[in-house]
């Protein structure tokens, strides 16, 4: 079938925005890379200066060790994780699962610093677990200063990535699979792991990849827990060449990024070599079954006590840690707390307008801007679904690519493309800027949930309406789309959660009236108001927790 | 005929309604600039002072100037720096004032001929340190001081100068193991401007550092984080720390100390400029006045927690409070091209090398 110019100009189109969108701040890095001075600089100079520079300071080599560790193993932490809780929830009988999947999304709209910081409240050297255990127990067996603590708080805060992406391919898998290894004797587990997640293969090769990116770009955790004992990752050595120099040295920054990018990219390669055959993967075809639930029997106590576990080490630990100080004056070794309780930090919150303002606009950017962001995601997903030629190869390493650049230099390339190609110019002081950095660089990760939703649509179905004679937009409109409504709201949910944390991306594109609540905090921490920090925080997760309480409750219903 | 008469007398009005907003002692002409900035309407700010301790600033200028809106953009001293030149390199200006504490990159920016000139009819109140080429001005008095955690530290572990610091940390490195902090000289401006100062005014400066590497030390770049784990214990002394956080959180908080090292005290000023090119020239000349004007000092006294620099205002968060009590032990740090000396990315290098040697001879390396 020849393809008219009326189906192929709107797909050009698409790749074409997407392609520019993304090459144009990261052809901005790489060159920058290149020069030995700002290359708005009159004095820039060609050469590979900034490359020598790093690869002769130890602390890189130190840094890149670090973040391969780290990348590595909350990789193998997540995936098996976010794995299982998405099969438990998703396809088994374990009650309680309306409030529990609230619960399960909370460490990935927290900001991570604030996250981290939760941990040194309450599991730190002074942290009042700590105090408490040393007191019971006389020690407290765990430090949280380390690579291999940062690997695991790193794993454990991440697998609601890997969850949200496993459980909406299992939302579309039919259980008769599941049904007739169940009849055929198999346990709860074993079903899991030999026929379910294998089932949903390309969903959790998809988030190990990505898991693996964030781990490179893992900026928050690392700077709270690792710097202060000179634990250097890739991002906070990035950080660090900002000021070593005196003035931020741009070359070096873009040099590392240029390093990360170069390390990362060949695992798309992999992925897609993995993925080689994905049609054997389709899994909603044309006569599907009634989902029904897997009866837990007495395995839902082990069921109960990983979800358990799982919840109260990544969000009871750090929440309640921020909880606390929201509530204190001051905590530590010798504070008893009763005398240092206190509600001023809550009245500070309310008494300032910026705060709130904050807040609101943040969830704003996160519903609204979030659905646009899916709405354009899923316009890219369509431009390359069902089409296996260069350019959809094109746009699949395309996305994956922004992600790997740290946010302190994503947000910088950003106000370098809005400010020096001149037809965006206007567009800079508009949250439009700030909309479309966030868009980019999580464009892998809002993508990969609509396409791997678009590869379990098995194309009989769309063959059967091709044949009927729909062209093309007609068969996505109505028969694609509506098939794939639970991928694209859980890729709503996702995207609002992560543009709630998010703000190092759009640091320099914001103006007042357009305050983040992420960039608010940081700048409070930074002039030490720390109790704000925990007072604000804390209230952003409430709101936030609620909102998608109700949402997963009545409105967004991820689970028929 | 008619025509002339109505523009003169709606200049007329126009320059009453601002002669009656003239500050006292202003020159008359000043009713022009507030006159120009009121058509302007507008002034965009790039500061690290954060939103809510300017709020009280910005709520007074508002009532001084009402149609002069104020865009208040909070960022670190770092993202101020690297917008501010990117926008300038861009031509498209953003910034009317930049304010920052990191003294260094302001001090490049003005000689890097990115401030305007304009002579303050303040600057007859300002100290001569504080005053660059009528271009930029130090705002603030914000002492370098020492923290500790009052629980836990006591009696003659508390330092009170800069020898008693090296002392404490050479003869107790047992006992503070993990345990003193201070800024990141690598990753923060600020506390490396502070030990190039220090080693000005304390000769045993390589002694001190040891005492870092011997209890090894552990470092940060943001204020906040000091604070909150001294006060918790986590840590028991810290080393450099901005003052006026300090004193802002010692307040409220019954575990964190505070002193002033009695041999000498490090202050910072904040640096105000007025871009140049800046959109909105004559708002922004507006503001800088009203931040060195007695009325702003006040207010950024009293109300923002920081330490005004002029010293013929009441109150306890001043220069002339200061200099009652410490005199000369008082060290700002100038506002002049000395220190830009060390943006020299070959001289830094041998200043953090020299530093990363003494801390490896501290901790026996």
């Amino acid at each position: 079938m020849r393809a008219s110019a009326a189906e192929t100009l709107p797909r050009a189109f698409t790749i074409l925005v997407t392609a520019t969108a993304v090459l144009a701040p990261l052809s901005l890095i790489l060159y920058q890379s290149l020069l030995n001075a700002p290359f708005f600089d009159a004095r820039k100079a060609i050469g590979l200066d900034a490359y020598r520079f790093i690869f002769a300071d130890p602390d890189f080599w130190q840094a890149f060790k670090n973040s391969g560790l780290i990348a590595g193993g909350m990789t193998l932490i997540a995936v098996p994780l976010g794995g299982l809780l998405a099969f438990v929830m998703e396809r088994t009988d374990l009650s309680g699962r309306g409030w529990i999947e609230p619960l399960l999304l909370v460490p990935s709209f927290v900001s991570p610093m604030v996250l981290s910081f939760g941990y040194v409240v309450a599991a730190g050297p002074v942290g009042f677990y700590s105090v408490w255990s040393r007191e019971l127990f006389g020690g407290a067996p765990w430090g949280i200063y380390s690579i291999l603590a940062m690997t695991v708080i790193a794993g454990l805060t991440h697998v609601p990535n890997v969850y949200v992406y496993a459980s909406a391919a299992l939302k579309n898998l039919g259980s008769d699979v599941e049904e007739a290894a169940r009849v055929a004797g198999a346990s709860p587990f074993r079903v899991a792991f030999s026929v379910s997640l294998p089932l949903i293969m390309p969903s959790l090769l998809f988030s190990g990849v990505l898991v693996f990116f964030l781990g490179f770009e893992l900026f928050g955790l690392p700077l709270v827990l690792g710097d202060p004992e000179g634990i250097l990752v890739l991002s906070t050595y990035l950080f660090k060449l900002t000021n070593k120099l005196g003035t931020p040295s741009y070359h070096l920054m873009a040099a590392v990024a240029v390093c990360i990018v170069a390390v990362t990219f060949p695992l798309v390669l992999l992925q897609r070599q993995l993925l080689k055959g994905s049609r054997k993967y389709a899994s909603i075809k044309g006569k599907s079954g009634r989902m029904r639930e897997l009866p837990l029997g007495g395995w839902k106590w082990l069921a109960g006590g990983v979800i358990g576990a799982w919840i109260f080490v990544s969000v009871l630990v750090p929440l309640s840690g921020i909880a606390l100080r929201a509530f204190v004056t001051n905590w530590g070794e010798g504070v008893r707390l009763a005398e240092v309780l206190t509600l001023d930090n809550f009245r500070s919150v309310w008494e300032e307008p910026t705060m709130m303002r904050g807040i609101w606009n943040t969830i704003l950017i996160g519903v609204v801007g979030g659905l646009l962001t899916v709405a354009c995601y899923t316009a890219i997903g369509f431009a390359t679904h069902r089409r296996n030629d260069g350019w959809s190869r094109f746009v699949d390493y395309l996305v994956l690519v922004p992600r790997a650049v740290p946010g302190l230099l994503a947000g910088l390339a950003f106000l370098w493309v809005f400010l020096f190609f001149p037809p965006l110019r206007p567009l800079r002081s508009t949250l439009f800027s700030g909309w479309l950095a966030y868009s980019v660089v999580w464009l892998a990760y809002g993508m990969r949930l609509i396409s791997s939703s678009l590869l379990q649509v098995s194309p009989e179905l769309e063959e059967a309406a091709r044949s009927a004679g729909a062209p093309r937009w007609r068969v996505s409109r109505d028969v694609t789309l509506p098939l794939i409504r639970y991928g694209l709201l859980g890729s709503w949910l996702l995207v609002f959660m992560i543009f709630e944390r998010e703000y190092s991306t759009a640091v320099y594109l914001l103006a007042p009236g357009t305050e983040v609540i992420g960039a608010q905090l940081v700048s409070l921490w930074q002039g030490g108001a720390i109790d704000l920090v925990a007072a604000l925080s804390l209230v952003n997760v409430v709101l936030v927790a609620v909102g998608l309480g109700i949402a997963l409750r009545f409105g967004v219903r991820l689970r028929d | 005929m008619l025509k002339n008469k109505i523009a003169a007398l709606a200049a007329a009005t126009v320059s009453s309604i601002a002669l009656a907003q003239i500050p006292a002692g202003y020159p008359a002409d000043y009713a022009q600039t507030i006159a120009a900035a009121n058509k302007e309407g507008k002034v965009v700010i790039y500061s690290a002072l954060d939103t809510k301790a300017a709020q009280p600033l910005i709520k007074d200028f508002s009532a001084l100037y009402p149609n002069v809106k104020v865009e208040y953009n909070d960022m670190n001293s770092t993202e101020i720096y690297n917008r501010f030149i990117a926008e300038q390199a861009s031509g498209q200006g953003g910034a009317d004032v930049v304010w920052s504490s990191a003294m260094d990159l302001q001090v490049k920016l003005v000689d890097d001929g990115h401030a305007m000139t304009y002579a303050s009819p303040e600057l007859k109140a300002m100290p001569s340190w504080a005053v660059y080429r009528n271009q930029a001005y130090g705002t603030t008095f914000e002492p370098a001081v020492f923290i500790y955690n009052k629980r836990l530290v006591t009696g003659n572990d508390i330092p009170q100068d800069h020898a008693a610091f090296a002392k404490i940390l050479a003869s107790e490195s047992a006992k503070f193991k993990g345990k003193v902090t201070t800024y990141d000289v690598e990753k923060s401006g600020v506390g490396f401007m502070f030990v190039v100062q220090d080693a000005k005014y304390f000769p045993q400066m390589d002694e001190l550092i040891k005492g870092f590497g011997a209890t090894q030390y552990r470092v940060y770049s943001s204020t906040g984080n000091m604070l909150e784990k001294t006060s918790s214990g986590e840590h028991l002394l810290g080393y450099n720390v901005l003052g006026p956080y300090a004193f802002t959180r010692a307040k409220k908080d019954a575990g964190l100390g505070v002193v002033m090292p009695k041999d000498f005290v490090l202050v910072l000023s904040r640096v105000i400029f007025i871009g140049k090119g800046a959109k909105d020239p004559d708002a922004a000349k507006l503001w800088v006045d009203y931040i060195l004007s007695q009325r702003g000092q006040k207010i950024l006294a009293n109300e923002s927690q920081l330490f005004a620099i002029r010293e013929d205002i009441p109150g306890e968060h001043t220069a002339g409070a200061l200099k009652k009590l410490y005199g000369d032990a008082l060290k700002p740090i100038p506002v002049s091209p000395e220190i830009v000396t060390y943006l020299d990315p070959k001289k830094r290098l041998e200043f953090l090398g020299h530093w990363k040697q003494m801390i490896q001879a501290g901790a026996g390396k």
